[in-house]
């Protein structure tokens, strides 16, 4: 096909474009596949019984404060990656302060309790299986993420494969925070933190791959 | 004729809501510059430029919705044909180096286009007096590196860098990166 018929043909499907077309995507992306991660959680590991009563402690609204910011802030640099001209993010850096946050909480927990409970606090009961549920609970927001990305124009398919994996991570650990009874800040510090990590270097791996366009 | 930014953005903004006559007058302007752009950049490969063309035209076309109608259009095409580049030099396993998107903005000649409301001049004032020299004997007089550098005695590195610096702080202040 020579070019001016190409623009023939591109020029005759003109259907309008939607004000924030990729707000809406990604929106549409991430409420689909954070229900069924959802669905993983109620049906596949379910919810934790005394989830009613644990709400009136701390941890668990100290676990979905840190999970659920890191989410947010990582799904904003995937947003801004979703542009051709979009420059290196610097966004990503924001996920420092609940990081930060997460950890003077450790801190102080750990002053507060004497060093033979240290251990036990970082491990809890659950440190093996914790990190790989949120990896694979990740899975269904990271594939959603994907495919409202071959709409979109990403140019640093590593960086971007790394975000979208960061907040496929982050949504993840928020909806496996209902499922899991650990209350310790360095134990969430650590392994749903490790697990979203985990979740960003599969991003990673595959984004080249999977976000050419 | 040079379409300026203003004009190419208001046929974008034009096509996304369904303008179909202004959508086909932005890729007309388009394919040519496009031309342009990937024919001086592909010396050794004729033959791919016009594939490279109707690549970038389809993916300006396909993804149209990640232009954001608040900033610079060319800057937002440029980069898709930028991208399009890479990946045909990936495909063909050759490393080269590729220009940043705002030196092709310049290279391209739009960031006189898209300042043109404001007097070059007084843009230029805004630098450093050793980075506004630089850019307008190279970019805007036409001098080479070398006879900027010799004109005052200065490096060709360092001519570079000035020019290098003093785009980025314009590109920053015109909302392109």
């Amino acid at each position: 096909m020579n070019t001016d018929e190409l623009i023939d043909s591109l020029s005759a499907d003109v259907t309008p474009v939607a004000t924030h077309a990729v707000e809406r995507r990604l929106s549409v992306a991430v409420a689909t596949g954070a229900a069924a991660t959802a669905m993983l959680v109620v049906f596949g590991l379910g919810v934790r019984h005394d989830l009613a009563s644990a709400m009136h402690g701390y941890a668990v609204w100290m676990k979905w404060a840190y999970t659920l910011s890191c989410g947010v802030i990582a799904l904003f640099a995937t947003y801004h990656l979703a542009r051709p001209e979009a420059t290196r993010s610097r966004s990503l850096w924001l996920l420092l302060i609940p990081v930060g946050l997460l950890g003077l909480v450790a801190v102080v927990e750990f002053a507060a309790a004497p060093p033979s409970h240290w251990l036990a606090m970082w491990l809890g009961d659950s440190w093996q299986r914790c990190s790989m549920r949120v990896l694979v609970l990740a899975m269904p927001i990271l594939v959603a993420l994907i495919w409202a990305f071959r709409r979109f124009a990403p140019t640093q398919l590593r960086l971007t494969g790394a975000a979208a994996g960061f907040a496929a991570g982050g949504f993840a650990a928020l909806l496996y925070s209902f499922r899991c009874d650990e209350t310790g800040a360095a134990f969430v510090l650590t392994w749903y933190t490790l697990g979203m990590v985990a979740a960003a270097a599969f991003g990673a791996l595959i984004g080249p791959r999977l976000l050419r366009w | 004729m040079r379409a300026s930014e203003d004009q190419l953005r208001a046929m974008m903004i034009g096509g996304l809501a369904g303008d179909a006559r202004a959508y086909r007058d932005l890729l007309d302007i388009l394919a040519p510059l496009l031309r342009a752009f990937f024919g001086r950049r592909l010396r050794d490969a004729a033959e791919d430029v016009e594939d490279l063309v109707q690549e970038t035209l389809i993916a300006i076309h396909t993804r149209r919705a990640t232009y954001d109608t608040s900033r610079p259009f060319t800057a937002w095409a440029y980069a898709v044909a930028r991208y399009k580049m890479v990946d045909h030099f990936r495909r063909r396993r050759v490393t080269v180096p590729i220009e940043g998107l705002e030196d092709i903005l310049v290279a391209e000649g739009f960031e006189e286009a898209v300042s043109a409301r404001m007097d070059i001049d007084s843009l230029l004032n805004t630098l450093p007096p050793k980075q506004a020299r630089a850019i307008r004997e190279t970019k805007v007089d036409g001098l080479s590196v070398a006879e900027a550098a010799d004109r005052h005695a200065m490096s060709d590195s360092d001519v570079k860098i000035s020019v290098h610096r003093g785009l980025k702080s314009l590109a920053a202040r015109l909302g392109l990166s």
